[in-house]
């Protein structure tokens, strides 16, 4: 019986184990490996071999210790992660119970509108914030302030360091992110029974009251679903962050987090140093890791955990 | 029962495996000559090479041809389909039965994007046969044993070798060994708008001389910079941006100082002219001569368009800006934006070397060589490629041999503006009737390169062209290269941010050279790498 179980047990959840082991842990195991390694610009064959020990590790915390540089990546990954993090999930909340309580049409033409920058490609997303967010009079934003004589000259949003290129990178991730804790909040409140809503409106219950004593405190696994997700999601994002950058339209020093230092140091258009971008990437995993432990623990995750009322057996 | 079953799966999968090693053995072939050695004549070696692969069964060669650069600059690749059919040519005249066929062109307009793609693609074997690029890239494509050693085929071909501009094959070489040919070069003048100069009183006869002797440095730059502005032009000057484009890096040679230690083989950061250097472009920013945020500009929204619409009195460019300026739309004063007439660029623009820093010191111009190199697993898509390694190799280096040719070279020159980097091509470039022909596209061509680059042409070959490319041609006596150094774009990056922030005003000069000095000692890779030498002038006046 004992084996049979074993079996059933394999059978279901081999596909998902194959998925981890294959996509998430070989690449892990693989990027501890090539931070032990001297390899850069993706010469496998002459540096796979060549293991350095603590090499990497050591320049990179040289480097922090050195580079105005470093600090500012862990400041502005903090600040970006952070705020970034609220916006997404109190945001995809709001827009989530605001649809809630109006007819379906309007709420689906809502939901829509804000798919679309997550619908849209990334480089012609980035291109409609560069134009829009540009430090000259070429761009959107400076020209209606100056046209309603708000401005007496352009300014130079993302180049005011710190606040003013943080706010870009914020905005323009937040406005990506804020969906998908839109859509799942939303499968969430779908699931909701129907005669608890309409017995609090029987009782004259307003939409505030309904939201926080029936339906925040029945979401409470979605919201820790989507804050986990989102956190993890926010300290490895960096495309938009790359573009953003790369075209000058913010500051380099506070438009870079440690996710889009790993990728320039490793693909960047010099040197390609793909061991010390390894060792920075298992620091931000172990970053990743802790934070996800902690937000978890916080919001008592284990107590979500209930053994099956059925029995499988 | 489960016995025989065994049995007779054992038989059915050795039968099989008898029956693949028969079949395999019909399908060897015996590989005859492998190798051939380049003589210097180069009819009776492509002859040869075509020759052996005929006797091997080869009759069909595959390359792909990788380039990247401005618009106008699609030669690079084109170059080789051209070297493609010469030898398909001679071939056919000579009764050799085998084919170049270029699977491939890949152009794209970032250098820096196509060097990217080349690193992560070779170790695949996935990248272009033939990638020309700037030879900045070279030393790290070497070391990694990434393109072809080619000194020893170049040994054979030494009357070739020795019509390129002697600079030009030094750029192309790593650790003594020559790696590639160079493809083109170019001048980076300073622009000086005649319009704006007139109204201001600045005369410009002999301004070429002047600073040619060192007489007319940045001080009187800054002079007629301020004496535009408070005429009511917009800006004095106005440079390019960026770290790959090591325009302003020329400040550190007009003041003297130096970027590599050939002795040690470090990169140097010369405190001094690198201090100088941001010292002027504060003053410039700070008095509001050149925009605090030029490092952040558009190319084509305000860098362009602010040099041709004459808002400007000086700029720093490339030679390849002349042509640029007549087949983008970057002249939008009169509403509609349009590319300027040939007339209207000789008309607006004077140019001159990079002035001098100050007096006693020379002028200089900067170039970036771009350099034709073969990737070091070229052919590696033709059958027998083990065995036949070395026919390919040679094949490949007598394309680039033939893609070198003067007119090809002269062709390129003239439709993009850059510098032909063979005495012979700069000769063609001076012929008005080859210039005619070019025009009209009566030269031997393959019909595949003429159709790409009959609108290039229909613009850009005029004889005004061909006359600015004649009159900056002597920059190149002048010229300074970037050290080609693996640490080199680490280094030329700080720089950047180091003149971003000193031209914002967020540092001043010499926070400016703390911030460089800290941030290479901050990476000891970078540190090991890089001497730092002088100290900070102390009195040092500007203007």
């Amino acid at each position: 019986m004992k084996g049979e179980k074993l079996r059933n047990l394999s059978f279901f959840l081999s596909p998902m184990i194959i998925m981890v082991g294959l996509f998430y842990l070989i690449p892990l195991i693989f990027t501890i490996y090539i931070s032990f390694t001297k390899m850069r610009n993706w010469n496998i064959e002459r540096y796979l071999t060549e293991v350095v020990g603590f090499y990497n590790y050591q320049r990179l915390f040289h480097m922090f210790q050195h580079d105005p540089l470093m600090r500012t990546v862990l400041l502005t990954t903090i600040v970006f992660v952070g705020i970034t993090l609220i916006i997404n999930v109190f945001g995809g909340l709001l827009l989530a119970l605001g649809t809630f309580f109006i007819n379906e049409s309007s709420a689906s033409a809502i939901r829509l509108l804000w798919l679309l920058p997550r619908m849209s490609p990334i480089a012609v997303y980035s291109l409609v914030w560069y134009y829009f967010f540009h430090g000259s009079n070429i761009g959107t934003l400076n020209s209606i302030l100056m046209k309603l004589g708000v401005l007496s000259q352009p300014v130079p949003w993302g180049q005011i360091v710190p606040w003013g290129a943080w706010s870009i990178i914020i905005f323009v991730n937040g406005l990506v992110g804020v969906s998908f804790g839109m859509i799942v909040f939303t499968s969430a409140l779908n699931q909701i029974p129907k005669e608890l809503v309409i017995a609090a409106r029987v009782d004259g219950a307003s939409a505030w009251q309904i939201s926080r004593k029936i339906l925040v405190p029945m979401m409470k696994w979605h919201f820790l679903y989507v804050l986990t997700w989102q956190f993890l999601s926010l300290l490895t994002t960096y495309p938009h962050l790359f573009l953003l950058v790369q075209w000058d339209l913010v500051s380099r020093d506070y438009g870079t987090t440690l996710a889009l230092y790993v990728y320039n140091t490793a693909f960047g258009r010099g040197e390609q140093d793909q061991g010390l971008a390894a060792a920075a990437a298992v620091l931000l995993s172990i970053i990743g890791i802790l934070g996800g432990f902690v937000t978890l623990k916080v919001l008592q995750f284990e107590k979500m955990i209930h053994e099956p009322r059925g029995d499988i057996e | 029962m489960k016995g025989k079953v065994g049995i007779l799966l054992a038989m059915v999968v050795l039968f099989g495996v008898i029956a693949s090693g028969c079949i395999g053995s019909q399908e060897t072939s015996e590989t005859k000559t492998t190798s051939v050695e380049l003589t210097g004549d180069f009819v009776k070696d492509v002859v040869a090479i075509g020759k052996a692969l005929e006797s091997n069964g080869v009759s069909e060669v595959k390359f792909s041809a990788w380039g990247s650069g401005d618009p106008n600059s699609v030669m690079r690749v084109y170059g080789i389909v051209e070297a493609a059919r010469r030898i398909n040519k001679v071939w056919e005249e000579n009764g050799v039965n085998v084919r170049i066929t270029i699977t491939d062109t890949h152009y794209v307009a970032s250098f820096q994007d196509a060097y990217q793609e080349y690193l992560s693609k070779q170790p695949l074997g996935q990248a272009g046969d033939f990638f020309v690029n700037s030879y900045a890239f070279l030393p790290t494509l070497a070391d990694e044993g990434y393109i072809l050693d080619i000194t020893e085929y170049a040994n054979a071909y030494k009357n070739v070798i020795e019509d390129f501009y002697p600079s030009l094959i030094e750029a192309s070489k790593f650790n003594g060994k020559l790696y590639g040919l160079p493809q083109d070069t170019e001048a980076r003048p300073l622009y000086i708008r005649k319009d704006v100069a007139a109204k201001i009183g600045f005369n410009l006869e002999g301004i070429e001389e002047n600073v040619k002797s060192g007489e007319f440095t940045w001080s009187d730059v800054y002079y007629w910079a301020k004496k535009a502005k408070e005429s009511g032009v917009e800006w004095g000057l106005i440079h390019r941006k960026g770290s790959a484009h090591p325009d302003l890096i020329q400040f550190i040679f007009a003041f003297g100082g130096k970027l590599y230690n050939e002795d040690s083989g470090k990169l140097v950061v010369d405190v001094p002219a690198v201090y100088k250097w941001l010292y002027v472009e504060w003053k410039f920013a700070q008095d509001g001569l050149l925009p605090k945020d030029i490092m952040s500009w558009d190319w084509a929204k305000q860098i362009h368009p602010a040099i041709v619409e004459g808002r400007t009195l000086f700029d720093i460019g490339g030679t390849w800006y002349w042509t640029e300026w007549q087949t983008k739309e970057y002249y939008g004063k009169e509403g509609t934006p349009r590319p300027l007439k040939p007339e209207e660029v000789q008309a607006w623009f004077a140019y001159t070397l990079f002035p001098a820093g100050e007096k006693g010191l020379k002028p200089v111009t900067l170039s970036q060589p771009f350099v034709w190199m073969i990737n070091s697993k070229a052919g590696q898509q033709n059958p027998k490629y083990d065995e036949l390694k070395d026919l390919y190799h040679k094949l490949a280096f007598l394309m680039i041999i033939k893609a070198s040719d003067p007119d090809i070279n002269a062709i390129h020159s003239v439709i993009s503006a850059h510098l032909p980097v063979r005495k012979e091509a700069a000769k063609l470039i001076s012929d008005e009737k080859w210039l005619n022909d070019l025009k009209n596209l009566n030269l031997d061509l393959d019909p595949q390169v003429k159709d790409n680059i009959k609108d290039i042409v229909a613009t850009t070959v005029h004889p005004i062209n061909a006359k600015f490319l004649a009159d900056v041609s002597y920059m190149l006596e002048y010229t300074k290269l970037a050290p080609a150094h693996p640490k080199s774009p680490a280094l030329a990056d700080i720089f950047k941010e180091a003149v971003d922030k000193v031209l914002r005003g967020e540092m001043t000069p010499e926070e400016g050279v703390n911030y460089i000095i800290q941030k290479i000692n901050a990476d000891p890779e970078l540190a090991q790498n890089v001497e730092v030498v002088g100290e900070i002038p102390k009195d040092w006046k500007f203007p």
